[in-house]
């Protein structure tokens, strides 16, 4: 068993011998006697202490010191710490949509897997498997959502805090196909928390649903529009077709994407798009954030999108303050995104490259059809990192951590609290009821 | 000798005291106390009258007024001198003296000897004595509760008898206030001894007997103090008033020392206000006076001034 917090355990001590040392110290009154000249001698507390060999009030002392004891060990919040094995593992399970065949990452999770270990499930989230781990993993499917090693490797580093107290030394394995868009600018730090190497496990990363021809970029605007002049600048840099409609989007355009696979970007001039409502008043931004660019510039915000309209659909681009300004949504074999960013026609916006960057961002392949690109090498490598196993002290022990004794000890506490408060009580009992003094008999008259 | 003895009465203290007032009475034998002034009264009496007479004491002459009794004219004189003069004589009077003693519980202290109480009796019966021998009429007044006891003033020989019994079957205790004694005394006395420890009612008192001055009556205190009122013990104790059960205070070393000033302080203030209302004031510490020297001191007039 160890404490939590002893200070508190040694601060109680040290109340307790301090209560003890004050019942050796009793206040009594001196001997009493007769003086009719009484009134003429000072009015103070008529009491005096002395120092005594026996402590006064026994039960009253042990309750007392049984209650700051009780206390005491309650907040330093005793626990049990069962003896410790050599090796624990944290295995993450990639479960995003980069894994192809999940049963691969199913069965090499399961393979490595021993009593005590700790899986975590990962997409764009980490989850740990709680309890019944083979059952779970033979649950567990792939889900449409982006993976991410970073919220993976903070779920592994929170499960190792709550292995430290079991085992010696901790291993990470990975089992995921490490697709590069899994690695994003956070990954390489989060990695460090994790010190010594890594297991990777690779497994088959899905493969690309979408051919990968270079497509035009088809834009649907008026002569001088600005937007026309990024998407020039753009180039033949698309993977999937692309209809950009400046002037309105229709159910042909949506039935083209639907059925082509293609990306049609609603982005009109003067009407609201699909899925925004208007603000009362234009609303100034001064910047626009997408994956690949910031671009700063005064924009003059006329539509926002509700949450009922964000709800299912994939945030594209944001205004500086986080309100979306362009969301995409999966149709058909295609996708469709709308775009609530005002372009101003004069000025040098439309050409400047971090615009361009924008507009490519807005015209990139769908987010469910984008391809699969293994990690770099050198991502790779710092993945794996090097060394032996992650030792216990590397990682803190968990703040949270709850004493399963601290509430029968706070309960004993007050239990006794009360029983200290029911017997002071009844010493004083008899004092209380009568207030006049005793009377003082003639063998205490000092003469 | 007579002796009177208080073994066997009811009480706790005092249960097995035994006054004898037999030396205090054989002390103050051949004692006068005469009054401090002229004193009031037709009956005839060892004091000086303020009134002047036809004694056959010859005091002075004055010139005949118009109005005076013819017959009190020296004629002789007349005849010698032509001229018409009045013979006056001082006249004599008696002075009926009252003591009136504190049967408070404060002065049974201290517990077992209650050597305040003793003394007080003693000066009562031999300021009593000598009133007595100076054919004065001497009475008693105890303040005690329940019942205050009073003896009126007489002359006659059994009266100093009569005095011993009364304070014999008192034992003091209770906190009966004595103003209502002394001027119960004041009313049939021309002279009253206030035998107590101003304990009580002292503002009272004080109030009570300037009145009785100021209305012609010779007063007397005699302020009882113990020794262990003036030199309490060094040990810390808690010492509480018989009278007054509430005041329980300890008495420390630095408690004492203030005690001692304030009960001098009390008891300066005390005298001087007495002194200035023209009262007799004397004080007494057993142990230290025998009751026949501040009997002899009281007669004599003289006044002491407050311990310190």
């Amino acid at each position: 068993m160890t404490l939590l917090a002893p200070g508190f355990f040694y601060a109680g001590l040290v109340v307790a011998a301090a209560i003890a040392a004050l019942h050796l110290l009793v206040t009594r009154q001196p001997r009493a006697a007769v003086l009719p000249t009484a009134r003429f001698v000072p009015d103070l507390p008529a009491s005096a202490t002395a120092r005594t060999t026996r402590p006064s009030d026994l039960i009253l002392l042990l309750l007392r010191m049984l209650l700051v004891l009780a206390a005491a060990a309650a907040l330093a919040e005793p626990v049990v710490i069962p003896s410790r094995e050599s090796l624990a593992r944290v295995i993450l399970v990639d479960a995003s949509r980069t894994t192809a065949d999940i049963s691969q990452a199913r069965d090499s999770a399961k393979a490595v897997y021993r009593q005590g270990d700790a899986v975590i499930v990962f997409d764009s989230s980490g989850r740990a498997i709680q309890g019944g781990v083979k059952d779970s993993l033979d649950a567990i499917g792939t889900t449409t959502r982006k993976g991410s090693l970073s919220a993976a490797l903070i779920s592994a580093v929170r499960a190792a805090s709550q292995l430290r107290e079991h085992r010696d030394s901790l291993e990470l394995v990975i089992v995921s196909p490490l697709g590069d868009e899994e690695w994003d600018a956070a990954t390489g730090t989060i990695r460090k928390l994790w010190p010594g190497r890594a297991r990777i496990m690779r497994v088959v990363g899905r493969t690309d649903s979408i051919s990968r021809t270079d497509w035009e970029i088809v834009i649907r605007a008026p002569a001088d529009d600005p937007v026309s002049a990024a998407a020039s600048l753009v180039g033949r840099r698309a993977a999937q077709p692309v209809r950009i409609v400046r002037d309105g989007v229709g159910t042909e355009d949506t039935r083209w994407a639907a059925d082509s696979g293609g990306v049609v970007v609603a982005w009109p001039v003067t009407v609201r798009p699909p899925g925004a409502v208007s603000y009362t008043q234009v609303d100034t931004a001064a910047a626009l954030i997408s994956d690949s660019s910031v671009v700063v510039a005064p924009f003059g915000r006329r539509w926002k999108f509700p949450s009922d309209s964000v709800a299912g659909a994939i945030v594209v681009a944001r205004w500086i303050d986080g309100e979306p300004a362009a969301i995409e949504r999966t149709d058909g074999l295609g996708c469709s995104r709308s775009v609530a960013i005002p372009v101003a026609t004069a000025g040098d916006l439309a050409i400047r490259p971090e615009f361009v960057e924008l507009v490519a961002a807005l015209t990139a392949p769908c987010d469910a059809g984008r391809a699969f690109n293994p990690l770099p090498p050198v991502a790779m490598a710092s993945l794996a990192g090097s060394g032996g196993n992650a030792p216990r002290n590397a990682f803190r022990a968990p703040s949270d951590t709850r004493s399963p004794v601290a509430p029968w000890l706070y309960l004993l506490a007050l239990f006794t609290a009360i029983a200290e408060l029911f017997i002071r009580h009844r010493a004083a009992g008899p004092k209380a009821s009568s207030p006049r003094p005793a009377p003082i008999i003639a063998s205490d008259i000092q003469s | 000798m007579v002796r009177w003895s208080i073994a066997g009465r009811s009480g706790g203290g005092m249960r097995d005291a035994e006054f004898d007032f037999a030396p205090v009475l054989d002390s103050v034998r051949g004692i006068r106390w005469p009054a401090r002034s002229a004193v009031r009264g037709g009956i005839p009496g060892t004091h000086t009258s303020r009134l002047r007479g036809t004694s056959a004491e010859f005091t002075e002459y004055r010139p005949y007024r118009q109005g005076d009794d013819l017959g009190r004219i020296d004629w002789k004189l007349f005849a010698r001198t032509d001229r018409a003069y009045i013979r006056l004589s001082n006249d004599r009077a008696i002075l009926p003296t009252t003591i009136v003693l504190d049967a408070s519980a404060s002065m049974a202290f201290p517990a077992g000897s209650a050597a305040k109480w003793k003394l007080a009796s003693e000066l009562a019966i031999g300021l009593a004595a000598v009133a007595r021998a100076t054919a004065d009429p001497v009475g008693l007044c105890i303040a005690h509760e329940p019942a205050r006891l009073q003896l009126p003033p007489r002359t006659r020989q059994s009266v100093i008898r009569e005095m011993i019994r009364a304070v014999s079957e008192v034992e003091p205790s209770g906190s009966a206030p004595v103003s209502p004694s002394l001027l119960a005394a004041t009313r049939v006395s021309g002279r009253v001894v206030l035998i107590t420890d101003f304990l009580g009612d002292a503002d009272d008192l004080q109030a009570t007997a300037a009145r009785a001055v100021a209305g012609s009556r010779e007063v007397h205190a005699v302020h009882i103090v113990a020794s262990e009122e003036l030199d309490p013990s060094r040990e810390t104790l808690l010492v509480a008033d018989p009278e007054l059960p509430d005041v329980r205070r300890p008495m420390t070393r630095d408690s004492r020392e203030e005690y001692l000033t304030a009960f001098a302080s009390w008891r300066d203030q005390l005298s001087h206000a007495l002194s200035d209302a023209g009262i007799s004031y004397n004080v007494a510490v057993p142990g230290i006076e025998t009751a026949d020297h501040i009997v002899r001191r009281v007669a004599a007039g003289r006044v002491t001034a407050a311990l310190r």
